[in-house]
């Protein structure tokens, strides 16, 4: 797709010190399109925040350059930071303001008049769970409600892309469960392009459509998704109790191949065009009592794995066209 | 349509211009200061000073008022350049007082919170949220310094006539130069310990015990070298000295005006840099 890239590095390195962070990264992020999410994942001390402080402008690069809306990161930056909202991994906030005070603030800091700073901070105050809790001094909040607070300053001012660091840390599973469906909504109704740096394989599979891996200042994979998860489909995986020796022998019927795992389970990779339905009418031929058949849903952590040199290859490579 | 009804939608409206938009910061922290109630007590009180001067002038300016008095206290009572400084003296402690109360709470927030990278990554440069505290302090200091010396000025200037402005005009000009020579000195020193110390009363204290501090050093210097240029490194003493220089009033001994000036220019750069050093928006462990 020839679309421009919300982030486009270019052999960039960033040295803290005496110490280099990122070793030369050179790629393109958010390639498909706006209203899309690109995840940032690796294990502690990979370069992520690193990245992200650097794109924000807030890190110069020793090398190499960084391109964020087009704009670089070491001239453009002012131009930049209006079309931007970050969310920050640890407390930041102004203690003794109220919520709608401090979001009326900070938008009225992008760029956005009084009056219409003011509305929308009610606005989205509302949005993200706070309205009832909006006159009170951002101190008073718990753990899950600062989070919310911190992504509402960070879309108050309705930037186009909302860089995201850790936001579901430390939330409980119904706090978790809101905030990605709120990013969810950022992209897919507001068209807000978001980059989430975060080391839950989970939040990044649910709400990402481009996934990029890094490791000790590099990245070690980048893959998109959406087309993970549509070439997902043909992987199944089928559990059955009863005699399976003759399954292997079977699946050539309707033009699948398969492995067996041990203990009636099995991985199959299926043909363009064939159901599940196929499957059952298989097993149901060699009968065997299906317990359960379902498209590979662990992808992410299988490729974060093979990333990490933690895994040889994926399971069912080899048996892929 | 209610807000809480309508949901969120994106902001696409015309923004607000680049140059001016640092000055958001001062006008949301003045709403926060004067809601403070020592901070608006404490700028109450400085206006007393300032209204027994207007009667003084009032006073200087009705010759009937004073015929019983002998015609030594006439002469003397006078406002020219003693009147101003004596003016000045008295607002600047206020000033100082000021600048410790509410100083500390402009940036020492700001890092205790992790609030600079919120304010960094919109478009708000290290320099330009710097000027925007030093708005805060300058601003909300001349409230009780060179405002009040300007509206007792042209006071002066209305019940004494053109010919007054005329010879004395430098008494003003001089006056404003002073007091934002001063807070200058003021705000960069309440800056600088808001930046180091965290804890709001610390800061306060931090920037009062600077004066103090630099005062006993010079004098220290002073004594053991038996020298008087020890002077110019107590910031006091050295706008005391570019204050005399521009009112026309006789200076203290010791190091002029020139040296006073260069040795203050010299001291706010030093704190500028001490700042700069800490608002960074992420800390780098090296």
């Amino acid at each position: 797709m020839n679309t421009k890239p919300v982030v486009e590095l270019e052999n960039l390195k960033v040295r803290l010190g005496r110490r280099e962070i990122l070793h030369g990264i050179s790629c393109r992020l958010g390639v498909s399109g706006t209203g899309k999410a690109v995840g940032l994942l690796g294990p502690n001390g990979a370069g992520k925040s690193t990245l992200i402080l650097t794109l924000l402008g807030f890190l110069r690069p020793s090398a190499g350059s960084a391109r964020i809306l087009g704009l670089d990161c070491r001239r453009g930056m002012g131009a930049a930071r209006s079309r931007i909202g970050y969310m920050p991994e640890n407390d930041a906030f102004i203690g003794d303001m109220t919520a709608v005070a401090f979001l009326r603030q900070m938008a009225e800091l992008s760029g956005l008049p009084p009056k219409a700073a003011l509305e929308k901070a009610h606005e989205v105050l509302f949005h993200v769970g706070l309205g009832e809790a909006r006159y009170r001094e951002l101190r008073t909040y718990s753990y899950g409600m600062k989070q919310m607070a911190k992504l509402a300053q960070a879309i108050v001012h309705g930037p186009e892309l909302v860089v995201l660091d850790e936001p579901t840390n430390g939330l409980d599973p119904a706090a978790r469960r809101r905030m990605l469906k709120l990013v969810g909504e950022m992209k897919n109704e507001q068209g807000m392009s978001v980059l989430i740096c975060s080391h839950l394989l989970r939040d990044i599979e649910q709400v990402c459509d481009e996934a990029v891996i890094m490791k000790d200042g590099a990245i070690v994979h980048q893959c998109n998704l959406e087309e993970e998860r549509r070439s997902n489909r043909r992987f199944v995986e089928l559990e059955v109790t009863g005699d399976d020796g003759n399954l292997r022998a079977a699946l050539p019927e309707i033009g699948a191949e398969g492995v067996s795992e041990g203990g009636g389970r099995w991985r199959i990779v299926l043909p363009l065009g064939v159901e599940f339905e196929a499957v059952w009418a298989l097993a149901a031929r060699q009968n065997l009592l299906v317990r359960k058949l379902t498209h590979r849903r662990d992808t992410l952590e299988e490729i974060f794995l093979k990333a990490m040199g933690h895994l040889a290859h994926t399971p069912g490579e080899q048996l892929g066209t | 349509m209610a807000v809480y009804k309508r949901g969120y939608r994106r902001y696409r409206g015309p923004l607000t211009g680049s140059w001016t938009r640092f000055m958001v910061l001062p006008r949301h922290a003045w709403g926060r200061l004067y809601q403070q109630r020592l901070v608006l007590m404490l700028t109450m009180l400085a206006m007393v000073w300032p209204l027994l001067c207007a009667g003084f002038i009032y006073l200087t300016n009705h010759v009937e008022l004073l015929q019983g008095l002998e015609p030594e206290f006439r002469q003397f009572i006078q406002v020219d350049g003693r009147f101003f400084s004596i003016f000045m003296y008295v607002q600047a402690g206020f000033a100082v007082f000021l600048a410790a109360l509410a100083g500390p709470g402009l940036i020492a927030p700001d890092l205790a919170n992790n609030a600079l990278p919120l304010y960094f990554s919109r478009p708000l440069t290290r320099w330009s949220y710097a000027l925007a505290r030093l708005m805060v302090l300058v601003g909300m200091l001349s409230v009780v310094t060179w405002v009040p010396g300007l509206i007792l000025f042209g006071l002066q200037v209305g019940l004494a006539g053109g010919w007054w402005f005329w010879s004395n005009w430098t008494l003003g000009a001089g006056m404003v130069a002073g007091f934002v020579l001063w807070l200058l000195v003021l705000s960069l020193v309440a800056m600088a310990s808001s930046a180091y110390v965290r804890w709001r009363v610390v800061a306060g204290a931090v920037s009062l015990a600077f004066f103090f501090i630099l005062t006993g050093v010079a004098e220290m210097i002073n004594n053991v070298f038996r020298v008087n240029w020890g002077h110019v490194i107590d910031p006091a003493w050295a706008v005391n000295q570019v204050w005399c220089a521009l009112l026309g009033v006789a200076p203290p001994e010791g190091p002029g005006a020139v040296p006073s000036a260069l040795a203050l220019a010299a001291i706010m750069v030093l704190l500028a840099a001490v700042i700069e050093r800490r608002l960074r928006p992420v800390e780098i462990v090296r």
